[in-house]
């Protein structure tokens, strides 16, 4: 190839320096890296849940039940979705928050769920069952379980090229509030899917708006 | 339009999978490229060689965002563009940008992708002189006098050489239409 070798003296030695450090890199680079920087915080939040609220004493029975498993259902299907949009934004033209779209079956069924829950319980104990004993921290802790799994995104971003900085940082947050959510159905022992649909939904969406909002300040490179 | 997006992108590659050389084939290859852009956007000079480094740089470090299945250009001056937009933004200039397909078609990667095997399969029925001599003065953007420099013939033989040639490829171009 007879290339145009008339770069500068300072851009030359800027490339000799730059081929200086070529490792290879691996086929889906993106995805690692993401699914590395989640692991990396979600060990902090598991830490988390430990230390401050404690696992729920009933776990080992609880993962024979229904609902352990609604709640998890939901929340992972979320967090998969949202990691594959991630891993969209995270790359120049990477396209838009459009790819969230299929959030839309796992809140529907979820819906459905607590329609179906609400039919079979007397109205006048519906209160109760969307409030649960939580509803006030839940949302509060989800948001602060996201944020070591935010911090662990931001690292990965450190070697990701994000254009659209703001749907990039939405993403992210939605990624580590599903994530942070997951893993705070260790502690939570609440049961219905009214309450998952509401107070859940709500901590992971303060998570994602938070992400949107410092997304194009901390994201930038 | 000198390199292919078939070029670059196998030099990417190879990049990608650790040859040295290539990446830093690839890195001076965009040199003139990204000089052109930026020179095609901004106004004053000044700026432009410490865009062109920051461009390569963040190829460098940004080179594992490149899907080796997806078009190597466009993901190209996606980069380069982001790093314009945060140049401007730096400067507090605000100045409208075009996004990455307008981007595309301007630097007229689309046609030259399309077109170059159509014309190389053209052209290599012609004369040595006569092709070169188009390809010079028609694709490579070359004034008539740089086009006779090169090619060490003198101006009207350049010129004489285009007339026949394109005289030439229109007539095989009926040829095949028949």
């Amino acid at each position: 190839m007879t290339a145009e070798f008339e770069t500068g003296g300072g851009t030359e030695r800027l490339i000799a320096a730059l081929a200086a450090d070529v490792p290879p890199v691996a086929r889906r680079f993106i995805g690692r890296r993401i699914a590395l920087g989640i692991a990396g915080g979600g060990v902090v939040s598991i830490g988390l849940v430990f230390a401050l609220f404690g696992m729920r004493p009933d776990f080992s029975q609880a993962v024979f039940g229904v609902s352990f498993w609604m709640k998890w259902a939901y929340t992972i299907s979320l967090g998969l979705i949202a990691v594959a949009a991630t891993v969209r934004l995270a790359r120049p033209i990477g396209g838009s928050l459009l790819m969230l779209w299929p959030l839309a079956l796992p809140v529907l069924l979820l819906a459905a769920l607590a329609f179906e829950e609400m039919a079979r319980t007397p109205v006048h104990d519906w209160l109760s069952m969307w409030l649960g004993g939580s509803w006030d921290r839940c949302p509060w802790r989800v948001l602060l379980l996201a944020a070591p799994i935010f911090l662990g995104l931001l690292w990965s971003f450190r070697k990701l090229a994000p254009t659209d900085l703001r749907a990039a940082g939405a993403a992210a947050g939605l990624a580590a509030g599903a994530w942070a959510a997951t893993i705070y159905c260790l502690h939570c022992d609440e049961f219905a899917a009214v309450f998952v649909l509401t107070w859940y939904t709500l901590g992971i969406l303060l998570a994602a708006a938070l992400g949107a909002l410092i997304g194009p300040r901390v994201l930038r490179w | 339009m000198r390199h292919s997006e078939a070029e670059l992108r196998a030099l990417m590659a190879a990049g990608l999978d650790g040859d040295a050389a290539a990446h830093a084939a690839l890195l001076r290859t965009l040199v003139p490229l990204m000089r052109s852009f930026f020179r095609r956007r901004m106004r004053g000079d000044e700026d432009i060689e410490d865009l062109v480094q920051e461009t390569l740089i963040a190829i460098h470090t940004k080179r594992g965002t490149y899907d080796r299945d997806r078009p190597f250009t466009a993901w190209l001056y996606a980069v380069a563009r982001y790093r314009l937009i945060d140049h401007l933004r730096r400067r507090r200039v605000s100045v409208p940008i075009e996004d990455v397909e307008a981007i595309l078609a301007t630097e007229g990667f689309e046609e030259a992708l399309t077109a170059r095997v159509d014309v190389d399969r053209l052209l290599s029925g012609l004369s040595t002189k006569q092709a070169r001599a188009i390809r010079d003065t028609h694709l490579d953007g070359l004034s008539v006098a740089e086009a006779a420099d090169g090619a060490r013939i003198g101006r009207s033989d350049v010129k004489v050489s285009v007339h026949r040639g394109l005289k030439a490829l229109a007539a095989r171009l009926r040829e095949q239409q028949r």
